[in-house]
């Protein structure tokens, strides 16, 4: 499954939401329920589904889900 | 100017219709900047034709007097035009954080018996898998579909191009009902906080004496309308004073609200404490290029405000920050530092005119000075609730000895400032947001994974509280990355967002006294690790 699928599921799974299609250029703004709280969720979510870890570093500089993307494929490579 | 003409208390009607009889009409009420920063100006002659168009809608579809209505929304045009034409109908408003889970939403709607409610699309979803435990929920009423799905759920838009923009609001007494709000207690299911529409007057009256509004402000109140804050001052008070409200649709981003104060001119701006700890956080290049020099003044509520806040806040900003407190209960701004007074960093400040404050022992003993206890309120302001909906038992309990309690504890200096000490109950404070443990204990039992658990509210440099659950696994299972996972999207699909917990701490058994109520004061003394005092109760 390419990366951005199981993103996608990721995203679904922790928004409650089956109709969320990511999109690269997307930010928190355009995700319903995307806070700061949830956030959190989210980013546990992912580091549980790639089995990786987020430096706090790395967490602050996401700007939008496309960042989110290239950090993963970094450290799944 | 009075704020009441010809007995007419109706909150709808007062911020529109008679505003635009006081000559505001086509003066800009709302500027409506949304999340990808389109702006939209809607005058208070538009702001009283949507909300009419929308109590036809309701007029419609068979609400009437007295009949309850949501909204559950993230903020929106929408949410205004929906909340003041409700009013104008003499309808019941409730409101709801767009981050409420189905649980929450079950709660809510169902013991006020709400026969609709508004919502987006992706937040229909929610309701629809409680549907059929609301048998009173007749209609959802979306607000970015194009066209009705079916009988029940409508699309916002095409009511009302339906809909005229002629409404006539019925004389509407102070004593008539208006906004719901549901808080939390630290026992049980959420609780419906009933007012009035006369609470108009000590809203009104308090964004005069504190917030200082006129009708040449810009005004922006960054609360969510699911919040008292976001309708008694972030709807209610400002436009029955004629004010300019901003109202921005994006999250928290440091350089976008700054961006904000400074191209909108806001001159009065209201927001919370966990923001401005936010804010603090950033470097002070994000501020440095920007001319706040149309802003007038800073307001705070809904945690204490710490005195480095307000150090900062002078330093970097320029301008000091003025906390105020007041809680869903009171309706309206009841203990504040403002203007004019001087500010005692980290107080409440003093008592506002009308409302008389008093530190009491349990046993209704009014104390001195310096000597902490339950912070009471003399009954009386016009913005008192008058009941908890379906529960007037608990609502006779919070009166005694002639006094209101809060559930907050405090202390009373000799100048009379009050000082914020706790609560006197299990209630969490995270960011502003009363959380009650017992939801997300229940929440958490349902995870098959958890066999018992305990919530606590404990200490936090950003949030004031976090949460902290403890929890017991069954024997057969163990915790691992997935688990915690499991619990904290449970927590927060179930309840809500700000309801998951921060800490997730795994124990052998959950301290209970002997009648099997959990002891979180012990799990709390655990957590900090001091004593857990007098633990006779304790089972073991």
């Amino acid at each position: 499954m390419e990366l951005q699928e199981r993103l996608n599921e990721v995203f679904c799974q922790v928004f409650d939401d089956e109709d969320i299609r990511i999109a690269p250029e997307m930010t928190a703004d355009d995700v319903d329920g995307w806070d700061s709280l949830s956030h959190v969720n989210l980013i546990v979510a992912v580091e549980s589904t790639f089995g990786i870890r987020f430096t706090h570093k790395e967490v602050l500089t996401f700007k939008n889900i496309g960042d989110l993307m290239n950090c993963i494929a970094a450290k799944v490579q | 100017m009075n704020l009441i003409v010809n007995e007419q208390y109706n909150i709808g009607h007062i911020c529109t219709r008679q505003q635009c009889d006081l000559g505001f009409g086509p003066k800009t009420a709302l500027r409506w900047v949304s999340a990808h920063h389109e702006k939209t100006d809607y005058s208070f002659v538009e702001l009283d034709r949507e909300s009419n168009r929308f109590a036809n809608v309701l007029q419609g579809l068979g609400f009437s007097t007295g009949d309850i209505f949501f909204t559950f929304l993230p903020k929106a045009p929408e949410q205004f035009f929906s909340f003041l034409g409700g009013l104008k109908l003499q309808v019941i408003c409730g409101t709801l954080f767009s981050s409420f889970g189905e649980d929450a939403i079950l709660d809510r709607l169902g013991d006020a018996g709400a026969k609709g409610i508004v919502t987006k699309k992706s937040l229909v979803k929610k309701i629809l898998r409680v549907r059929d435990q609301l048998p009173k929920l007749q209609y959802i009423i979306v607000t970015d579909i194009e066209e009705h799905q079916s009988a029940d759920i409508l699309s916002f838009w095409q009511l009302m191009r339906d809909a005229s923009t002629d409404f006539i609001a019925p004389l509407t007494s102070a004593d008539t009902p208006s906004v719901l709000h549901y808080t939390s207690g630290s026992t049980g299911k959420p609780k419906g906080v009933l007012h009035v529409h006369g609470s108009v007057l000590h809203q009104s009256a308090t964004a005069v004496q504190v917030l200082t509004l006129c009708d040449s402000d810009v005004y922006w109140c960054t609360a969510d309308q699911g919040w008292v804050t976001g309708t008694s001052y972030g709807i209610i008070a400002p436009w029955t004073l004629g004010v300019t409200q901003l109202h921005y649709g994006g999250g928290y981003n440091a350089k976008t609200w700054f961006d904000l104060l400074e191209q909108e001119s806001v001159t009065i701006w209201y927001s919370a404490p966990t923001a401005l700890r936010m804010l603090l956080q950033e470097d002070d290049d994000v501020f440095s290029g920007c001319d706040l020099s149309q802003l007038r003044h800073i307001f705070s509520v809904g945690e204490p405000l710490n005195p480095e806040v307000i150090a900062w806040a002078e330093r970097v900003l320029g301008h000091t920050v003025y906390d105020t407190w007041f809680q869903t209960e009171t309706g309206g701004i009841m203990i504040s530092n403002r203007p004019g007074v001087t500010v005692r960093p980290g107080s409440m400040g003093i008592p506002v005119a009308g409302v008389e404050a008093a530190i009491i022992t349990d046993d209704g003993t009014v104390l001195g000075d310096g000597e902490q206890g339950n912070l009471c309120l003399k009954p009386g302001w016009p913005s008192m609730f008058v009941t908890y909906l379906n529960n007037t038992a608990v609502y006779g309990q919070k009166f005694r000895s002639g006094y209101y309690f809060t559930g907050d504890t405090a202390l009373r200096d000799q100048d009379g400032y009050y000082w914020f000490k706790g609560r006197s109950d299990d209630v969490i404070n995270t960011a502003g947001h009363l959380i009650s443990p017992f939801e997300i204990e229940s929440a958490l039992l349902e995870i098959d994974e958890v066999a018992e658990s305990g919530v606590i509210g404990a200490p936090d440099d950003l949030l004031y509280e976090k949460v902290v659950a403890f929890v017991c696994l069954h024997s057969r299972f163990e915790y691992s990355k997935q688990l915690e996972l499991k619990i904290r999207l449970h927590v927060s699909n179930k309840a809500s967002s700000i309801a998951t917990p921060q800490e997730i701490i795994v124990v052998d058994s959950i301290p209970k006294n002997k009648s099997g109520k959990i002891m979180r004061r012990v799990l709390k003394a655990l957590y900090l690790g001091e004593d857990a005092g007098d633990i006779s109760t304790l089972e073991t």
